[in-house]
């Protein structure tokens, strides 16, 4: 497969963090409306149209939910609906609550669809360039988190054969528990010496260490950098000259219908789908390999 | 000149609190030169001070104490070595497969002591692929760390260690932790890169039946000295005129043994089976081919016995959706009786065992436990006193600051009073011979001390019925010999040990039954004569070697005590000579 | 040399007591180092709420965070530490996203803080921070990265940092004082915590509003609190010990 996960690390980071910018940047309704359909895109052609709709469902909960707080909290804006406890209850905050909950789940949806393609290996890429130590202790921890699993277990089978807290009641499931515990802290440490001597004997902590990586900036991932960064001026540049403005008090701004708007839209709109577009093709051209084989 | 040269090397732990005597030295006096291309195998029983030694050779890991004598590498003594050299060029694999990784992914850790090197990206890039080829680690090259097998990391850090390109490799006990086939698969690779890479190899190791003939030569260490350093043929014929009891004598080689065990100092010595069989050919008739047993007590009124466990149709998977690793099981052990089951790796035999032990529900079957199902105990009831497994990994069972400490637990399950717990804790380290160990950290004992110290734990639970999951792992031979003694003086007091095991050496000299767990059960549950002789790979290399002149040695002792009974094929008057030779020796020790 | 040797020869015989006093090499220099770190933090954020007054206070308010666990991470990487403490540092963390991951169904009630506050007692002031914040970058790979993780990281960091500070480093060895700490570290969690509530779902930051959320936000907090309160006392004596034993052992930290 050859998604827009097989990028190089870099690229894909860059991408992320500046679409989540832009996300949060502003509040301009095309912004987050792109924001969240590009989330949607790249989520569906990640999963597959039927989890797709399984989420929305969990998104649509939760975007009712914040909708309500701002109402609750804020009472500017002119055009007020009703009264509560003596606290005006406006349309205009309705309408930036539900924005705002917007912009959050257009953020979820990033970070939910780049967990799958920002693995745990080009996050430790990126890190072990700009803070080596760190990207080390982190490998370490990537290691250890599965190998710690697997030994509470065994613990639990042998601390259980000897028949100290071996009842069903609570009492002697919060004492198994900390006995597990116990009896892993003492592990990992006591064997931890070993890896650090190992360590050691392997040359860490010698002057100019290098950092090796599988992942090469290829061709591919030149163009892409391209495009996503010619795209991206222009956003910086719509923001500059005001294109992405927008105001909710007094009362709701209008949506600008020029053509100089309409462009800046397509801009944000053609960015936020680049991962979703790159994706879709990818599925789709497999597909077609596939039934050649 | 010579690789490494080691002058007069003396080495002292400091002083520990709780010892209470003046601590001799680790090592004394240790002079040795290792020529460049050298296989040096050094062997000898747990705290001798093998493994100070080679860490003393490895300037980063060297421990910390009192040291005098000059250690040179490549004509440059070790102090003035560049940290760089120091780190790069002496190699060092340790015991643990498990602890000596670093990182998360296969091909990190491969590139892990190049990126320390500073070496650029492209060379680490060719390096680690050439490696990954040389070893064949190219299949699970982008796995995780965590999810290859023992023997798999153990060739990691070889691989990686070697990508650093060292000039000598040091290796502590690196098979200690590993099963047979892939101990000997390690050790062929280790072979390989002495041969073809010409790199000079020093290492430690307790089974010695496959590296000991493929050694230059062979440094015997006896009490932080250096008993003898020769090639495996003379180190083997001498060690016995040096002291005829040497512990040692049991680790060596099933040939060597039998050769030792027939006073035959004017054969050739013979190192490996083929020499073993060449030996026997050459020097014993084959009148009687099959040695008489004496039917043994449990054999013979077996049906009489009452039955400890009893398991039938046991079916038990991990989750729904994986395959089942235990498939229609039905075992039977009677008290008194000590079985074995052997069989590959990931069979399933661990799970066996969790299962008997409560920890592992199967799904469907009945297992009854001194004539009551599993069900029905409840709480501590199984444990006190009835069921006890020791696990494989020792380090599990211990949770105390003190081995002590973690004993004194046992009390709390037993209902003991203070005295009854002390006067048992006191029988069992003497037992085990493990007392002066009690006052220690469970984690400063070495792997063997672990291994001993937990079935203590356990054997205190009085169990009836004692589940042992690879005993073996990691012991000296002469620690092997004492838990042989141990399980069969258990056995005699009507105790049922089912024993989960890959060491067929062991499991042939202490079983009444064995059988091989294969295809998710139990095959061939038989007596280990019947067993290991209808067997043609898995068996014992005493059976191996004696196979074509003898139906039903399996043991050493067996085929020394079956050629004993044979003649000796006569050829002239030298064993006349030899057994006065043999005398003379004994009384200058 | 002989002198040396006597002094070393029977570890086991120092107790707590002696140990701290070797884990605690904090000249006046660095303390002050550590207490301007603080401060700035605190100030970098107050300021950053401050200027901007303007409506993109999630997105700098996240910016802030993050670049507030910065200073750390570069003192960390520039100077010499022990690889000992490194390991130390990844089992600690490890430690903590496993705690995080088993205690994972049921809402706020984590052992995580309590590792943390732990490994800043025993193990410093920036191992605490360091073990803190990865702890909330790792475990959120698992259960989900958002806006809100270099608020965690700081949170987290800052519960390891001020629980190492040299000074309350001794006294929290004690079970009464380390508890009312734990309860204290429950109410900060929170109320940093808070702060994004406030400035992602409504417009603007204010005390008002900020006494609205942490109000609403109580039985969380409380939650917090008392997690914080049992799991520390259960796990004092095994982490406590196991730590001051290794540093004993083999001279860490």
């Amino acid at each position: 497969m050859n998604g827009f996960g097989s990028y190089h690390p870099a690229v894909l980071f860059s991408y992320y963090v500046l679409a989540v910018s832009f996300s949060m940047f502003s509040m301009h309704p095309v912004i987050i409306l792109a924001s969240v359909a590009g989330g949607f895109l790249l989520f569906g052609a990640q999963n597959g149209i039927r989890k797709l709709f399984k989420e929305l469902g969990f998104f649509l909960v939760l975007f009712l939910l914040m909708s309500l707080v701002n109402p609750l909290f804020i009472h500017n804006g002119e055009t007020v609906l009703f009264f509560m406890n003596d606290n005006p209850i406006t349309l205009e905050a309705i309408i930036y609550g539900s924005m705002a909950s917007l912009m959050i789940v257009g953020v979820l949806l990033w970070c939910r669809c780049y967990g799958a393609i920002l693995t745990t290996e080009k996050f430790l890429y990126l890190f072990g360039k700009l803070i080596p130590k760190l990207g080390l202790i982190l490998s370490m921890v990537f290691r250890f988190i599965p190998l710690f699993k697997v030994q509470i277990r065994k613990i639990n089978q042998s601390q259980k054969t000897m028949g100290l807290y071996a009842t069903d009641s609570v009492a002697d499931k919060i004492g198994g528990g900390v006995r597990v515990f116990d009896s892993l802290v003492s592990w990992s440490m006591e064997n931890s010496i070993d890896t650090a001597d190992a360590m050691k004997a392997r040359g860490y902590g010698l002057p100019g260490r290098t950092n090796f990586t599988l992942f090469r900036f290829r061709k591919r991932d030149g163009i892409l950098m391209a495009v996503m960064g010619a795209l991206a001026a222009a956003v910086f540049t719509g923001f500059a000259w005001g294109s992405y403005g927008f105001y909710y008090y007094p009362y709701v701004a209008e949506i600008s219908r020029d053509i100089q708007s309409a462009a800046a839209y397509l801009i944000v709109l053609a960015f936020m789908c680049i991962p979703g577009i790159l994706e879709l093709k990818e599925k789709v051209s497999w597909n077609y390999l596939k039934s050649k084989i | 000149m010579e690789l490494l040269k080691v002058e007069d090397l003396t080495f002292t732990y400091p002083r520990q609190k709780k010892d209470i005597d003046e601590a001799a030295p680790a090592l004394e006096h240790v002079s040795f030169e290792i020529q460049e291309g050298e296989f040096i195998v050094v062997c000898g029983e747990s705290g001798c001070g093998k493994t100070t030694l080679l860490k003393l050779l490895k300037r980063e890991l060297a421990p910390f104490g009192e040291k005098s004598g000059k250690i040179w590498f490549r004509g440059v003594e070790q102090n003035s070595l560049t940290d760089r050299e120091a780190a790069c060029e002496i190699g060092y694999v340790l015991q643990n497969p498990e602890n000596q990784t670093v990182t998360d992914k296969v091909w990190h850790e491969l590139a892990f002591g190049l990126e320390n090197m500073g070496v650029p990206t492209p060379v680490i890039r060719r390096r680690v692929a050439e490696m990954a080829c040389f070893f064949g680690i190219d299949d699970w090259f982008r796995k995780k760390t965590t999810e290859l097998s023992g023997g798999q990391k153990q060739l990691l850090n070889l691989a990686s260690i070697m990508a650093m390109q060292p000039k000598l490799l040091i290796l502590d006990e690196p098979t200690s932790q590993l099963d047979p086939i892939a101990a000997s698969d390690f050790i062929n690779t280790l072979v390989k890169i002495n041969k073809d890479l010409g790199l000079t190899i020093l290492m430690t190791e307790h089974r010695l039946e496959e590296v000991f003939p493929v050694a230059d030569r062979v440094f015997v260490m006896d009490k932080g000295k250096i008993l003898l350093m020769e090639p495996p043929r003379e180190a083997g014929r001498d060690l016995k005129q040096i002291n005829a009891n040497h512990k040692m004598l049991l680790g060596l080689p099933s040939a060597l043994r039998i050769y030792h065990g027939l006073d035959a100092p004017e054969a050739e010595c013979p190192l490996t089976v083929r020499d073993g069989r060449n030996f026997l050919e050459e020097n014993y008739e084959n009148r009687i081919c099959r040695l008489e047993r004496k039917k043994t007590e449990s054999e013979g009124t077996k049906k009489d016995r009452p039955i400890a466990m009893r398991m039938k149709d046991i079916c038990f998977r991990y989750e729904k959706d994986l395959p089942d690793v235990l498939e229609s099981v039905a075992l039977t052990v009677y008290e008194g009786e000590i079985i074995s089951l052997l069989g590959g790796n990931g069979a399933g035999k661990t799970t066996l065992l969790n299962v008997v032990s409560g920890a592992n529900k199967p799904y469907r079957g009945k297992l009854e436990i001194f004539g009551k199902r599993i069900q029905k105990y409840s709480g501590k009831e199984l444990y006190a006193g009835k069921l006890a497994s020791l696990p494989q990994n020792p380090q599990t069972v211990f949770i105390k600051m003190t081995v002590r400490e973690d004993y004194q637990e046992i009390q709390k399950v037993m209902g003991y009073s203070q005295e009854e717990m002390e006067q048992k804790i006191s029988e069992i380290a003497d037992l085990l011979g493990i007392s002066h160990l009690l006052s220690r950290h469970p984690y400063d004992l070495s792997g063997g001390e672990q291994q001993k110290a937990a079935l203590g734990k356990v054997l205190l639970l009085q169990p009836r019925l004692l589940l042992l999951d690879e005993p073996t792992k990691g012991i000296d031979a002469w620690s092997k010999h004492q838990l042989q003694l141990l399980l069969k003086d258990l056995k005699r007091q009507g105790i049922a040990i089912l024993m989960v095991t890959h060491d067929v050496e062991f499991a042939a000299g202490v079983s009444d039954r064995c059988g091989l767990f294969f295809d998710h059960e139990i095959t061939s549950l038989d007596t280990p004569e019947e067993f290991f002789c209808n067997n043609n790979y898995y068996t014992t290399a005493a059976n191996r070697i004696s196979r074509q002149r003898y139906e039903n040695a399996v043991t050493c002792e067996e085929v020394i005590e079956l050629c004993r009974q044979n003649r000796k094929i006569k050829s002239g008057d030298r064993s006349q000579q030899r057994n006065g030779q043999g005398e003379a020796h004994e009384e200058t020790e | 040399m002989k002198k040396q040797n006597e002094k070393m020869a029977c570890p086991e015989a120092m107790d707590a007591e002696t140990a701290l006093e070797n884990t605690a090499p904090y000249n006046l220099k660095r303390l002050v180092g550590w207490i301007v770190l603080v401060v700035g933090v605190i100030l970098l954020i107050r300021l950053g709420i401050r200027l901007l007054a303007d409506r993109k206070y999630n997105l700098v308010s996240v910016m802030i965070a993050l670049l507030a666990c910065v200073p750390f991470y570069f003192t960390y990487e520039k100077r010499e530490g022990s690889i000992r403490r490194m390991v130390m540092i990844a089992v600690m963390t490890a430690i903590a996203v496993l705690g995080r991951l088993i205690f994972g169904p049921i809402p706020a009630f984590k052992p995580m803080a309590a590792i943390i506050i732990l490994t800043g007692i025993y193990m410093g002031p920036e191992s605490g921070f360091l073990v803190g914040s990865l702890e909330a970058v790792v475990s959120n790979i698992f259960f989900g990265q958002g806006p809100w993780t270099p608020f965690q990281m700081l949170t987290l960091g800052l519960t390891g940092l001020l629980s190492g500070l040299p000074g309350l480093r001794a006294l929290l060895r004690r079970r009464l004082p380390l508890a009312i700490w734990g309860l204290l570290m429950g109410i900060m969690y929170s109320g940093i915590m808070d702060i994004w509530t406030v400035l992602s779902l409504i417009d603007g930051f204010n005390w008002h509003r900020y006494l609205l959320a942490l109000s609403t936000a109580l039985p969380y907090t409380i939650t917090y609190m008392v997690s914080n309160v049992v799991f520390l006392m259960l796990t004092i004596k095994p982490i406590g010990e196991k730590l001051n034993r290794i540093q004993i052992k083999h001279g860490i930290f």
